[in-house]
């Protein structure tokens, strides 16, 4: 069965082309938000398996979004991205309690996967 | 001569006429007493205000004292038994103490301030005139055993009613006399330090009245009864002569302080530290609150000696409302003295003109301080606005073009596995999203570099931990504090250690590298350091110049140790304002 998936992101060229490359990999993009207030609502209504959330949001940081879906009871596996590196974070992303981070120029299927197939927080 | 000067020189020949006419009654009817100091206590009473009146025409004290020793000879010139002489003469002689009370508290301005002062002048002054209304109307000399008094009896004659209405007077004193210290004291509570100085004087005349009082219930004036009761008579009289001559003092003690302006000249002769102008003002003013304001913009704006803007108070501010003198100089405001409103303006502006040279200088360099206030000011400003543009253009790299090239890269990856490709075409893209993927980097290495996302998102220590890891030479980082700084001083820090670290990798040779953050007694201290081959010089190349500038805007110090061979040390301190 495939993989329901939830995008979060502010760009709506990145959501579209995201979404066709995932779909192309099997996977199911149940929805998308544009910022965090609505991915968390949209996370909480659909109850994807993965939510690929943006750190920069127009409303919230990434960060808080993923503490606010990690709140509720059975949270999805969230995969933080942005076009900056994980350094530019520091330590912020280990500690948020997503299931891993990928920059955007380096999604693809395989990616996802290899940060799925990694240790839950 | 001026003809004020004139009038007054009359008034006291008629007032010594009246005082030795009274004496000389005295002396024609045998009474008891040394007439010579008689007559010196009422002269001394009557130089006194007539000088007060010279020198402090709008003061009310020399008038009292006048009318004090006028009223009390009354009594000298009621002996004289002759037509309605010794009624006139006692009602005259009534309100000798409402004057010298009224003199006392009205001291030294010569006003009654407060409505309680006057109530209890006004009570002392209404007691006298029932005294004397009762006199007027009940009075009958003859009775008294006056046969030469060739005069109609009063309209109700009664010796009992004159006897009476005396007595109830002096046991009105029970009430009038607490009242009027009570008035003494909340007017001593309500003083400046200044009205206190000049209330001093009153305080010895009070010891002096006192003692009198004192010495009165000893004293008689009969030297064949008892020669410790004339000695006591006496000595009492010779203090009397001093009352007047301790309100005159008191009353013309800021004409004496001019003095204190020689003093000051001469202190204004030497070189003065900071705030010793104002320490010198306010010891010859007798102020020790005494502030100086300087003007600046012809008086547009004004500031402290340290350059700080501050504003002259507007009459009556504060729950102690000062007095602002402003000195003016080439017609323009120089300089504004707040000071307590007891002191006399023509002292101030005395004191001000002695100190006028210095006053000047102190504006010039208040004015140099504010505008070096100002410069400081400035630059932060301008680095400040400088970060504030730098993490905006990140912020504008990494939303525009990195998320745009990000797009193309999945779009390229989309295209290339597409089923049916030509396997050249692929080829190509591959080559081409690799290019793009370099470009990514390329970018954000130099949006890093604009202004590192790490060091908003995580603060300092972790943005240089960042730095280190990147770093070409190995760099160790020490940090002995946790949480943020502010976002000038965090910006400022971090491209210190950012450049020193550039330059180690550029110029330096150096092995290895460290970097050490400190915070401590509010200064912010970081400090690189390398074994590299030294030699490195601020003045050279605009890299540390500008370093220099970033810290000094935001009022850090910066120092640089490279000998030629011993590596090289960069040593900022900052003042460290809040935590974030």
């Amino acid at each position: 069965m495939a993989r329901s998936v939830l995008i979060v992101d502010d760009h709506a060229g990145f959501r579209a082309q995201a979404k066709a490359l995932l779909a192309v990999a099997g996977y199911e993009v149940v929805g998308e938000a544009a910022d965090g207030a609505s991915g968390v609502r949209v996370a909480m209504d659909l109850s994807p398996d993965v939510v690929l959330l943006d750190v920069q949001l127009p409303d919230l940081t990434g960060f808080e979004v993923v503490r606010q879906i990690r709140s509720r009871p059975d949270p999805p596996a969230i995969i933080l991205i942005s076009s900056r590196d994980a350094a530019d974070y520091g330590g912020r992303i280990a500690r948020s309690g997503a299931r891993g981070f990928i920059t955007k120029a380096d999604l693809s299927a395989m990616a996802l996967e290899s940060v799925l197939e990694g240790p839950a927080p | 001569m001026t003809r004020r000067r004139c009038w007054l020189t009359a008034l006291g020949v008629v007032l010594v006429a009246w005082i030795v006419g009274a004496e000389w009654v005295s002396i024609h009817v045998g009474v008891p007493e040394n007439h010579f100091i008689d007559a010196a206590v009422g002269l001394s009473f009557v130089l006194a205000g007539l000088v007060a009146l010279d020198r402090r025409p709008g003061n009310a004290t020399g008038v009292l004292m006048i009318a004090y020793a006028v009223s009390a000879y009354f009594g000298n010139w009621s002996n004289l038994n002759i037509a309605a002489v010794p009624m006139i003469g006692m009602i005259g002689a009534q309100p000798s103490g409402a004057f010298i009370a009224h003199a006392a508290l009205a001291y030294p301005t010569g006003r009654l301030r407060t409505r309680f002062e006057r109530f209890v002048i006004g009570l002392i002054y209404g007691v006298n005139a029932v005294v004397c209304v009762v006199i007027l109307l009940a009075f009958d000399p003859r009775a008294d055993g006056c046969t030469r008094c060739a005069w109609e009896p009063a309209p109700f004659p009664s010796r009992t009613a004159v006897l009476t209405s005396l007595s109830l007077s002096q046991r009105a004193a029970f009430l009038t006399v607490p009242l009027f210290f009570l008035a003494v004291w909340l007017r001593w509570r309500r003083s400046t330090p200044a009205e206190r100085r000049d209330l001093i004087p009153l305080w010895i005349g009070f010891a002096v009245v006192g003692l009198v009082y004192l010495m009165d219930g000893f004293a008689s004036p009969d030297t064949t009864a008892d020669q410790f009761s004339y000695l006591m008579w006496e000595l009492q009289s010779v203090l009397q002569i001093s009352l007047p001559l301790i309100f005159l003092w008191g009353l013309l003690a800021t004409r004496l302080a001019r003095s204190a302006v020689g003093d000051l000249v001469v202190a204004m002769d030497r070189p003065l530290l900071p705030g010793e102008l104002r320490a010198a003002l306010a010891k010859a003013l007798g102020d020790p609150l005494l502030r100086v304001l300087y003007a600046l913009d012809d008086g547009d704006h004004w500031v402290d000696a340290d350059g700080r803007p501050e504003s002259p108070p507007r009459p009556g501010e504060g729950r102690r409302a000062k007095a602002v003198t402003v000195i003016d100089r080439a017609g323009g405001p120089l300089a504004a003295l707040i000071h307590d409103p007891a002191l006399d303006a023509g002292l101030v502006r005395a004191v001000a003109a002695a100190a006028g040279i210095r006053l000047e200088n102190e504006r010039l360099q208040a004015d140099l301080r504010a505008q070096l206030d100002e410069v400081r000011a400035s630059r932060q400003r301008i680095v400040e606005a400088g970060d504030r543009e730098r993490r905006r253009v990140e912020r504008n790299l990494h939303d525009g073009a990195q998320q745009r090239l990000a797009t193309l890269v999945l779009s390229l990856a989309m295209l290339r596995d597409r089923d049916g490709v030509d396997p050249a075409l692929a080829a190509s893209i591959e080559a081409t999203t690799s290019d793009l993927k370099q470009a990514i980097a390329e970018l954000r290495e130099l949006a890093r570099g604009i202004h590192p996302a790490i060091l908003t998102e995580e603060g300092l220590p972790a943005a240089v931990e960042a730095l280190a890891d990147r770093s070409a030479v190995p760099v160790q980082v020490r940090t002995d504090f946790e949480g943020r700084l502010s976002e000038p001083v965090e910006a400022v820090a971090y491209f210190v250690v950012a450049e020193s670290i550039a330059n180690v990798i550029k110029y330096a040779q150096a092995r290895a590298a460290r970097v050490e953050l400190s915070r401590r007694d509010g200064v912010l201290l970081v400090e690189v350091s390398d074994d590299g081959v030294g030699g490195a010089d601020v003045s050279h190349g605009s890299g540390l110049r500008g370093l220099a500038d970033r810290v000094a805007a935001v009022r850090g110090t910066f120092g640089v140790q490279s000998p030629p061979g011993g590596g090289t040390l960069v040593r900022v301190e900052i003042p460290v304002p809040a935590e974030r």
